[in-house]
């Protein structure tokens, strides 16, 4: 990737689509985190053309070893034009490239925006996150951008729909594929299905709207970022994920992601899109959300196990699972107490 | 008969080793993999030393939930009762056969907490002290 050769094809795409007499690539750099998706730190320098200047981008390409349920680059390309045009905060897309003789894999270019997305930073440093009703509001307002859009949307006819009723099948569908049965899961998914909700609104959700996720600069949101479970869905089970406790980074005074007051965050979002967020539906969305992650901690782990990708962190996501199942209990349980605190990722 | 110290008591004096000579010169990438490697030998070492003792509590109290008079298994036998009872458990669950509020159904949501919390004592402690204020 960070071959000559490689920087003179990338410099010449780049060109090409900009419509620039002369691109220089000035730095070509992996960055830290997506274990599923590869990105790379692309300066440039641009002669001529609409992009004329210097310029800070981000490279993004699929990974070797690609996760069967997530998009492709060219799906999630489309995916942030269509947030763009939302006006939601994220990464402006610029140009997509298939063709697989520029880097070896597909990618697409989107502008780098400033700020620090890891969790366990912007949960826990509070010179990070000055006004926390700020960043409440913020979140509130970029994720009713989101549930605006409706579906059908022509330019992504590769979004699937995933109500609840589909996501505990498809739950159980995984949980059939293992050796082992899980009495606590099976708890949570039944209580799900038997307290579904009548009526569902389907509109575009995130899949992954948490802390860890949005990059935080100057105390503001300054863009949403991994796109790639993007789905139809129920708009809430977008909230329930915020909300669920094992995103809070051990941060538990705050309700949303560790970083913020529910009530400020819920009030936003009522007064932007008129949905009400009652507490019943708040907790059956955070019950789902727990399930979700102890499912994809069990596909984590199987990786794992399985011998495809030996790995000590995906081996230690196979002990989160018992905190998930505590708070599912919890949750189900009527008049819910406060539990313990968990610990969410690895390191403890 | 193996040679002392045992195999948990290695892990917790390997797992010092590592955090009180390693750890100084690790950068911040380094420090965050040996917290894995030090989270996974406590693990390990907690699991060694409760040895039977979770699985054997596990079936008494699914013997009694299913009413079955007491039986004493161990290694290979225990794993098998075992996962033959978690596996009709899920699928009962599933089939709707614990949904109404009774005895039967507060019996199985005190065996489930009761599971949880055992596999916690070895996974993650943490979780059952009280949180911090």
């Amino acid at each position: 990737m960070t071959d000559d050769s490689t920087r003179k094809r990338l410099a010449e795409f780049i060109r090409e689509l900009s419509g620039a007499d002369d691109v220089t690539i000035t730095r070509l750099e992996r960055m830290s985190g997506g274990a599923v998706q590869q990105n790379w730190a692309v300066d440039a320098r641009v002669t001529n053309g609409e992009y004329a200047g210097e310029h800070e981008w981000v490279l993004r390409m699929d990974a070797p070893a690609s996760v069967a349920e997530s998009l492709t680059r060219q799906e999630e390309f489309r995916v942030l034009q269509a947030m763009h045009e939302a006006k939601v905060l994220a990464p402006v897309p610029l140009w997509l490239c298939t063709d697989t003789g520029v880097t070896g894999r597909s990618f697409f270019l989107m502008e780098r925006l400033p700020g620090i997305a890891a969790g366990h930073k912007v949960a826990r440093d509070p010179r990070l996150v000055s006004d926390r009703s700020r960043i409440a509001r913020e979140l509130a307002a970029n994720l009713a951008r989101i549930h605006d859009v409706k579906p059908p949307q022509p330019a992504l006819p590769f979004l699937s729909t995933s109500l609840a009723r589909d996501n505990i099948a498809h739950y159980r569908a995984y949980l059939d594929t293992l050796q082992e049965s899980y009495p606590v899961l099976e708890w949570g998914l039944r209580w799900c299905e038997r307290h579904r909700p009548e009526r569902e609104e389907t509109t575009f959700i995130h899949r992954d709207y948490r802390t860890g996720n949005y990059l935080v600069s100057d105390g503001r949101i300054a863009g949403i970022l991994d796109w790639e479970f993007a789905a139809f869905g129920n708009p809430f089970e977008d909230i329930g994920w915020l909300f669920a406790k094992c995103w809070r980074f051990g941060q538990h005074e705050y309700d949303v992601g560790g970083v913020a007051d529910a009530a400020d965050f819920i009030q936003e979002y009522e007064m932007l899109t008129g949905r009400t967020l009652d507490a019943a539906t708040l907790r059956y969305w955070q019950i789902m959300a727990h399930v979700r992650w102890a499912v994809i901690a069990l596909q984590q782990r199987e990786r794992h196990r399985s011998g495809i990708e030996p790995s000590l962190e995906l081996a230690l996501t196979g002990h989160l699972i018992s905190d998930l199942e505590l708070e599912i209990l919890t949750l189900t349980a009527d008049g819910a107490a406060t539990t313990p605190a968990t610990e969410d990722d690895t390191v403890r | 008969m193996n040679n002392l110290p045992l195999g948990s008591d290695l892990l917790n004096v390997a797992r010092e080793t590592l955090l009180s000579e390693l750890r100084p010169i690790l950068d911040e990438r380094g420090r965050y993999t040996l917290a894995m490697v030090a989270n996974a030998m406590s693990i390990a070492a907690r699991e060694v030393e409760a040895g039977e003792a979770p699985a054997l509590s596990a079936l008494a109290r699914l013997d009694k939930l299913h009413k079955h008079e007491e039986r004493e298994l161990h290694g290979v036998e225990l794993a098998i009762a075992l996962s033959s009872y978690e596996r009709q458990v899920a699928a009962d669950i599933r089939a709707g056969r614990y949904d109404i509020d009774t005895a039967r159904q507060r019996a199985l949501l005190e065996h489930l907490r009761t599971t949880v919390r055992t596999k916690l004592e070895i996974s993650n402690p943490k979780s059952l002290s009280p949180p911090k204020t």
